[in-house]
């Protein structure tokens, strides 16, 4: 009885240290970084300071993934042209599922590849997806932990809101 | 009766004129004042900014004292035979920097500019420099090719520049590892 309240209890205080790390990252300077991206091209973060930027981390083997990123991808064909960029980090260790999975979906917003873990380690993402909405400043201002339906509404209020900044 | 009217008058326009004065002044007092807070504001912004740029170079010399100090610059003086991707630094068998470089980064490069890729701090002795270039060669064909360098560590701060190169004879880019003197 004792053990299983020990480890209760310290599970508790792993997620919660989890989240208050990750939520640290909110008004924080975005750690820059450059991945290569799906067409060949390397992408840097700090080329889109002056966009409002969103970074959505996914992987092949997270379902909520594939529900949110044709949403995702509408956000990004909206507002792209008034200066919404939106970046797909893909962890996946093997680039090729990746790709199929985006041809699948038929995004059309960069995809980037992460094999190494070092910007999702930099994210401090633990579980897929995570998106992070930075200002044009390049400060992270929100930080969302896993998708379920209607988020997608969350996500259009604060892009909304940081374009008008 | 005139008389008195007269200098009723009289006091009462010398109390208007003295009323609108008084109002002038202080309202002058108050631009005054607004305009030596708005300098003291100045002031301190430039002061919280020259603090901030002593900060940052008390840190980086804290974190790389110049006696132990290792600089490591990109630059290239090409156009024809490469397109530049990556950098892979390894410094006595340790990857020490991984830089991917932009299209922007990369035309950067091209037009003269110099990338500083790595800094370290390094024991005196000798060291091994292992430098791998990824991108883009003749006849858009993936390339990748390494360059080496065997070098001593003295006293005070080394700086080492990779230069990338076109070699015109053999239609191939040459990478070439300087070291500053």
């Amino acid at each position: 009885m004792r053990i299983k309240n020990l480890t209760l209890g310290l599970l508790i205080t792993v997620l919660a240290a989890t989240s208050l790390a990750s939520s640290g990252l909110e008004g924080q300077v975005a750690p820059d970084f450059a991945l290569k991206s799906s067409t060949g091209e390397n992408l840097r973060l700090s080329e889109y300071r002056g966009n409002v930027v969103m970074i959505n981390f996914w992987a092949t083997w997270c379902g909520p993934c594939r529900q949110e990123m044709p949403l995702l991808d509408e956000l990004y064909t909206r507002y792209e042209r008034v200066g919404f960029s939106l970046l797909g980090v893909n962890i996946d260790d093997d680039s090729r599922r990746a790709m199929q999975m985006i041809e699948d979906l038929g995004v059309s917003f960069p995809v980037l590849f992460d094999a190494r873990k070092e910007v999702s380690e930099l994210y401090e993402v633990e579980a897929m997806p995570v998106t992070v909405l930075i200002d044009r400043e390049g400060n992270v201002r929100y930080v969302h932990h896993g998708y379920k339906p209607g988020y997608e509404d969350k996500y259009l209020d604060q892009v909304r809101s940081l374009l008008r900044e | 009766m005139t008389k008195t009217l007269i200098s009723l008058i009289a006091v009462a326009a010398l109390a208007f004129s003295l009323t609108t004065v008084a109002e002038e002044n202080a309202e002058a007092e108050s631009r005054e004042e607004f305009r030596s807070i708005d300098k003291d504001v100045q002031s301190l912004k430039k002061e919280v900014l020259d603090l901030n740029r002593d900060l940052f170079l008390l840190e980086e010399e804290l974190l790389f004292p110049a006696n132990s100090q290792v600089a490591f610059f990109i630059s290239m003086d090409v156009g024809e035979y490469f397109e530049l991707d990556s950098v892979n630094i390894k410094i006595d068998g340790k990857e020490v920097a991984n830089y991917l470089y932009t299209a922007r980064e990369a035309d950067a490069l091209i037009r003269g500019g110099v990338h500083r890729v790595h800094m370290a701090n390094l024991k005196t002795g000798d060291h091994e420099l292992v430098a791998i270039f990824v991108g883009k060669g003749p006849n858009i064909r993936d390339y990748r090719r390494g360059a080496t360098l065997n070098f001593n560590k003295g006293i005070g701060a080394k700086y080492v520049e990779l230069e990338i190169t076109d070699r015109v004879k053999k239609q191939q880019p040459e990478f070439v590892i300087k070291e500053w003197e």
